[in-house]
């Protein structure tokens, strides 16, 4: 690459570890999701449902009370961004770019959708159902299971693509992406700002806010009960 | 207009030769394979409906006795009523029907699956009757055993 020079090698912090550990757990956690489902599992289903429910309430929280390149205002450019990032004129920065950002959001997106179905959902028999599904008429439930199954697949190609994505910037652009996600540094051509990391407290704060709601949901919004 | 009344006899004859042959054909239809299979799910589809009922309304700690009751009702009567589901000719060489054919190559085995749920379910209803809500909850385990029981063979499974 033109640009280049010696000190710019130099590895830098891009994501924190709140980020990293979100982004593990999110993959290892929508596995488990997806084999207990397909196993008939449901019990432990639900329950690793109710993980990933948590794991994202967190990301979004962390969106916007985290470090600088967790925070959605840091990536979140437009269309015209992408625009110029794929014309080669975006200049590089640590964290998503913005083609990068809009795989962020839709996989955030479908994720919140997929799990919001499955806490309606009911199973044929009406003998497993999510917690929020006694809200619903049985056929609503019904409806909530097939559009749970549909959403999948889904997330299934978004997850496809997103893994395509990576390694195509692991084998033509040599950038190594799964290694930066997984220690948090990689080194840039140019001169770039690490990541401004946030508080403890505000980690520790999210995670309670994550649990707290999940636990609300998973009660059915009724803790008396 | 005054009408003579053989006019008006043949006139009114219209009327039930116009009205048999649409009950018959009715009622033909309603007895076909596929009618049958079609009002058997529709009933399977109101017992797991009575079934989230049950579930729904054993939570917490003020549970809707008359829901309940109600839902209970309907699994009773599913749990018998279901022996006339299955007659012969309404497998899945009729239409479709997640019927498996082991219905009807598997008679004994089939009525034995079919009675463990009339044997569990009036139990669900004393339970309900009794306002016995930990019975409940034992009572409904045992039913979904039941229905469990009966699916993992007889019927095809989700694909």
């Amino acid at each position: 690459m033109t640009g280049e020079n010696p000190a710019s090698q130099a590895r830098v912090r891009v994501w924190d570890v709140p980020t990293r550990l979100f982004h593990w757990l999110l993959v290892a956690g929508f596995g488990f999701c997806w084999w207990t489902g397909e196993t008939g599992r449901l019990e432990w289903h639900r329950w690793s449902g109710y993980g990933l429910l948590g794991l994202v309430i967190f990301r979004i929280y962390w969106g916007f009370f985290g470090s600088s390149t967790a925070r959605f205002a840091n990536f979140l450019r437009g269309p015209r961004a992408m625009l110029s990032y794929l014309r080669g004129a975006w200049s590089i920065e640590a964290g998503h770019n913005p083609l990068g950002a809009l795989s962020v959001v839709l996989m955030l997106a479908l994720l919140v959708a997929q799990i919001v179905l499955g806490l309606f959902a009911v199973d044929v028999d009406g003998i497993e159902s999510g917690p929020l599904s006694l809200y619903v008429s049985f056929d609503a439930g019904r409806a909530a299971a097939r559009w749970h199954e549909y959403m999948f697949n889904a997330l299934l190609w978004l997850v496809a693509l997103h893994v395509l994505a990576i390694a195509y910037y692991l084998v033509m652009k040599r950038e190594n992406l799964p290694a930066a996600m997984l220690h948090g540094t990689r080194s840039f051509p140019v001169e770039v700002q690490p990541v401004r990391r946030a508080s403890a407290t505000r980690f520790f704060l999210g995670v309670i806010l994550a649990a707290l709601l999940t636990w609300l949901v998973a009660r059915a919004f009724q803790p008396w009960a | 207009m005054t009408r003579s009344p053989r006019l008006r006899f043949r006139s009114a004859l219209i009327v039930p030769t116009l009205i048999v042959p649409v009950i018959v054909a009715v009622a033909a239809y309603a007895a076909t394979p596929q009618e049958a299979q079609k009002a058997r799910h529709e009933h399977y589809e109101q017992l797991g409906d009575a079934f989230k009922a049950v579930r729904d309304n054993s939570r917490g700690d003020s549970p809707d006795w008359a829901a309940l009751e109600k839902a209970a009702n309907t699994v009773v009567e599913a749990s018998v009523n279901q022996q006339q589901w299955f007659a012969n000719g309404t497998g899945p060489e009729a239409g479709k029907t997640r019927a498996l054919p082991e219905i009807w190559t598997k008679p004994d085995d089939f009525t034995a699956a079919q009675k463990m749920l009339s044997d569990r379910a009036p139990k669900l209803l004393a339970a309900v009757k009794a306002k016995d809500a930990p019975g409940v909850q034992a009572a409904f385990k045992e039913v979904g055993g039941a229905c469990k029981n009966c699916h993992d063979t007889f019927r095809k499974p989700e694909d």
